[in-house]
């Protein structure tokens, strides 16, 4: 059993130091593994069917559809409603624009489902203006970056849906309305930062906005927000399940950009589409080959030789829950949130819930942990789409983003050692005993 | 060569964006049929996870094709340009080898042990091996792009903003 642990880790660290597509890579280091004990032809059968079979859910269908809905919404012109929205509350407070990129990214970032697209979508709007009120160019960059990062945990969330198949079937409705208070101590904890930044360095005032304006401004960007409530309040109230809220979020989306908004032309819609075929694939052949390499893994018993060692290593769940966490950072470093989420689920998960933790808040904790992977050097896709949008480079975004990463990493652990932030809100709507 | 690779890509493109568009199709029809006719169709939610397994599968190649995939360019990027074109190259040969043993030979195995148990879709009533068709299908197309790649003498250069994350 030590030789197959032993096979799967090397290769796959070898195969990822050549750059092979993750999704690849899971699949090669598995099949090597498993013909340690099974016979050739069996092992490249069950990898094919885990391949087809692992994609083969109801519950999956989620994904490439709020995908869909997250692209029409990027491209749709919601980015500067909510800009504008967000700037009618927080635009007259000292640093105000900090602020407002801070609440857009994450409305953005929530309602899109995307980090990337909040980065790209908000950050293109937001570092600009920012810059011309006197911003430091690495501040706005750093801002925009981070926030985004926390939409992720805001639903609709796709991270939560595939940590859904891999945690082996928690409730996406109870993942979903678990993620708003980690979520929003994100955002407040981004906002801190914010505002001492703000202080220090005497970034101006923003312009108070007319109340006649302000109610315009509002009333614009409402039916974008509508969206978050039609799709959540449908899911948490049991009215249907994310799959159908994903569709109906489609459908919205594609009237609200096309008819209503008029930003999104009939004849851009093909490469909408492709683009989200390209996305969910991207997604979908990681969950494929990974549902092949969790087969494998508990079938040569890793799961359990990892959670045994953990446990030699301190019986004090709080050492445990560090160390898992400082792993977790650590992968974050290297490697996207969705296959890592998919990879070290299945590692991990029998480790805490023996410590007595449910897998609702693993599942909250792992996604916030890998957050912060997101925004951080040598490999943080948020991180270098925001640098793009900026003009900025990795060493001028990098000392504006050290206090930033403190807030994060005090918003992780409050998160992983309070339960109730994760709990209290789906045992208040009845979806988590 | 050229103009064939430039058909199979286009076909590609096409048949993958007529299958997204179905899929949004068949599930809206399943939401009208519980919500408004209160007569949930049966077939609709099998259909859809089929077409998700098609759409996966072969827009993985298609992924591929754009070179899409998430990878850890880390350490390749820092090497000299003969140096990394030797990686890419290595890459592709992988993916090729990936994509012919597993997806080719084992899918084409399992699409023939399928038809011969003759293992039917619950509500469809189709053939399993009708849907696993799409491995082998496309594990054709990965290692016709993975030898295109090379014979290019280039990978196909890919924009950074993907709404993955």
């Amino acid at each position: 059993m030590e030789i197959s642990i032993l096979v799967l880790v090397l290769s796959f660290v070898i195969l990822l130091a050549l750059n092979v597509p993750i999704a690849i890579s899971i699949g090669v280091s598995t099949l090597l593994t498993m013909l340690f004990t099974i016979d050739f032809e069996p092992a490249m059968m069950t990898v094919a069917q885990r391949m087809a079979g692992g994609i083969n859910s109801f519950a999956l269908l989620a994904i490439p559809f709020f995908i869909l809905s997250g692209i029409l919404m990027g491209r749709g012109g919601i980015a500067h409603r909510l800009i504008e929205f967000a700037k009618v509350f927080f635009g007259m407070l000292p640093g105000g624009l900090a602020f407002v990129n801070v609440i857009s990214c994450t409305l953005f970032g929530a309602i899109s489902g995307s980090a990337v697209a909040a980065t790209s979508a908000v950050g293109g709007f937001m570092v600009p203006a920012m810059t011309k009120e006197g911003y430091d160019r690495g501040f706005s960059a750093a801002v925009t970056v981070t926030a985004s990062t926390s939409g992720l945990l805001i639903p609709p969330s796709n991270v939560l849906i595939v940590y859904s198949l891999a945690s082996g079937g928690v409730s996406i409705a109870a993942l979903f309305i678990a993620g708003y208070i980690p979520g929003l101590l994100l955002m407040l904890g981004l906002m801190v930062v914010c505002g001492i930044w703000a202080k220090i360095k005497g970034y101006p005032v923003g312009d108070r906005i007319p109340l006649r304006e302000s109610i315009r401004k509002t009333i614009d960007a409402i039916p974008s927000l509508l969206l978050i409530i039609i799709v959540i309040g449908g899911i948490v109230a049991g009215y249907f399940t994310a799959t159908e809220a994903s569709v109906i979020a489609v459908l919205y989306s594609l009237i609200l950009s096309v008819l209503f908004y008029r930003e999104v032309k009939v004849k851009e819609l093909p490469s909408i589409l492709i683009k989200s075929v390209e996305t969910t694939a991207i997604v979908m052949l990681l969950i494929g080959t990974s549902s092949a390499m969790s087969w494998v893994m508990s079938y040569e018993n890793i799961p359990q030789a990892i959670s045994s060692a953990l446990i030699a290593l301190s019986d004090n769940p709080y050492v445990i829950l560090l160390t898992i966490n400082f792993i977790l950072l650590v992968v974050g470093i290297f490697m996207d949130m969705t296959p890592a989420v998919l990879i070290f689920t299945p590692i991990f998960l029998p480790v805490v819930t023996e410590l007595g933790m449910s897998p609702l808040h693993f599942g909250i904790m792992i996604v916030l942990n890998l957050c912060i992977g997101l925004c951080t050097p040598p490999v943080g896709s948020v991180l270098f789409v925001g640098c793009g949008i900026a003009k900025t480079t990795i060493a001028k975004i990098f000392k504006p983003l050290l206090p930033m990463y403190a807030a994060m990493f005090v918003v992780l652990m409050l998160v992983t050692f309070v339960p109730a932030f994760s709990e209290a809100l789906p045992r208040l709507f009845g979806l988590y005993e | 060569m050229k103009t064939v690779m430039k058909t199979i890509d286009q076909v590609l493109g096409w048949v993958l964006m007529v299958l997204m568009a179905v899929m949004v199709l068949d599930v809206t029809w399943q939401v009208i049929t519980r919500f408004v006719l209160s007569a949930p169709s049966s077939l609709t939610e099998e259909i859809a996870r089929f077409l998700l397994v098609w759409i996966g599968l072969l827009g993985a190649a298609y992924a591929f094709r754009v070179r899409a995939h998430l990878g850890l360019d880390l350490l390749t990027e820092a090497l000299p340009p003969k140096a990394k074109w030797r990686t890419e190259v290595a890459v592709n040969v992988i993916c090729f080898a990936f994509a012919a043993v597993v997806m080719v030979f084992g899918g084409s195995k399992l699409v023939a042990l399928t038809l011969d148990l003759q293992q039917l879709s619950p509500a469809l009533q189709v053939p399993m091996g009708y849907i696993y068709t799409v491995i082998p299908l496309s594990g054709i197309l990965i290692c016709l792009f993975a030898v295109d790649h090379i014979l290019q003498g280039k990978m196909p250069e890919h924009d950074d903003d993907l709404p993955v994350a």
